[in-house]
């Protein structure tokens, strides 16, 4: 089933509106200065950011928005805006929860970055890459963590939903990290309504 | 759905009887903000071409369109015989473009952000640029996405352009892009359909 015909099948079986503009979302949301914690949870605080560290004002999409992950990416910068290895490349897990569900339930996150070279697909067969020599923030020197998704996950309209990142302790420093959702959606379309 | 089906669809819906009879290809179009504007494509007729762009105009003729499946950024140096450039190497890796595609009265992309470092879906084929010694060796990420699902239709005779800003991910501040003697770009690249008279002319 495609991107395409999941979302419709959804989109039906809650009875959300099916009228929108087809688009392609990439929903995303930073956390700023957060140290060494054992969790991170993207999507929850919007209070502060600006539209360059996140793209939505609360955690849900509006009415007659809905989208497809299809893909989860996570990134860590330093304060000078250097990307580094996400949590270190520490043993970190991510779940999603969609309303009171959870879509993802601990996924490993960190075979699918820089140095490891045991990406789940071979769509990042060359996430081990890295070039060597200092990284700066002109010069990247490493991929950012990806993982594409088998399964097309949906958010629906107004259901709010999180990323959990758990570890022990992984150290994210003092800069910023962000995580960004991507996939086949919906945008609200008025069409004649107006 | 293919990107046939999809233009064949739109153009039923908007009464574009004789798309279908057209000659389907591959193409991409391309700007420059050379204004440091916030938008792309908008000023086209202004720009050299194809130094700057391959458009005399923001909208396509009488049965052009173009499916738009893959959009990217990169950076013109305007200094150095417009040399094309990676945003990553200039902006640096917390830099985000945030966009949005407008296409006649119609917001079609949404605060759609392509990071610094590397865009969804992108990294099969990331650009790992080698030079000597090893140690200077870099990664050009693609600032690109590559739409999900359908791509999005641009029909004829329709004006469409990019809006965008660039920001900080880390302080969140927005990074002015006139300090620089560079200029962003933009591609969309997609299905193509031309215009073919047939047996008319």
């Amino acid at each position: 089933m495609s991107q395409i015909n999941k979302l419709a099948y959804v989109d039906n079986k809650l009875g959300a509106p099916s009228q929108g503009q087809q688009t392609t979302r990439i929903l995303f949301n930073t956390i700023t200065a957060p140290g060494t914690t054992s969790g991170l949870i993207f999507f929850k605080t919007f209070q502060g950011l600006t539209n360059g560290q996140t793209n939505l004002v609360q955690n849900k999409l509006d009415a007659s928005e809905s989208m497809i992950i299809k893909t989860i990416m996570l990134m860590q910068y330093n304060t000078e805006g250097t990307l580094q290895t996400f949590g270190g490349q520490e043993q970190q897990t991510l779940s999603i929860i969609v309303g009171n569900q959870q879509v993802v339930k601990n996924l490993p996150i960190q075979f699918n970055q820089g140095g490891v070279g045991q990406s789940f697909d071979r769509l990042h067969s060359n996430a081990a890459v890295g070039t060597g020599g200092v990284a700066t923030f002109e010069r990247q020197t490493e991929f950012p963590c990806e993982i594409r998704l088998l399964t097309d996950i949906v958010i629906p309209p107004q259901v709010s939903f999180e990323v959990r990142v758990d570890s022990n302790n992984a150290v994210y420093g003092t800069g910023a990290v962000v995580c960004a959702l991507s996939g086949y959606g919906k945008i609200f379309s008025a069409g004649n309504t107006f | 759905m293919t990107a046939q089906d999809k233009i064949l669809y739109v153009a039923n819906k908007l009464g574009l009887t004789s798309l279908k009879d057209m000659q389907a290809s591959t193409g991409a179009v391309y700007d420059v903000d050379t204004d440091h504007s916030g938008q792309i494509f908008s000023s086209a007729s202004r720009h050299q071409n194809p130094s700057l762009t391959n458009l005399t105009q923001n909208q396509f003729e009488v049965n052009e369109a173009l499916l738009v499946e893959s959009i990217a950024f990169y950076n013109l140096d305007n200094e150095d015989g417009n040399q094309l450039g990676n945003i990553q190497n200039v902006y640096g890796s917390q830099a985000v473009i945030v966009f949005d595609l407008i296409i006649g009265n119609k917001r079609t992309m949404k605060s759609t952000p392509v990071f610094g470092s590397g865009t969804p879906f992108t990294f099969a084929t990331s650009g790992i640029k080698n030079l000597a010694p090893a140690a200077t060796s870099q990664i050009n990420p693609r600032n690109q996405i590559f739409l999900e699902g359908a791509g999005i239709l641009i029909p004829p005779q329709v004006q469409w352009y990019v809006e965008y800003q660039i920001f900080n991910m880390v302080t969140g501040a927005v990074i002015p892009t006139n300090e620089l003697a560079r200029n962003i770009g933009c591609y969309l690249f997609g299905t193509r359909v031309l215009l073919n008279f047939n047996t008319s002319i």
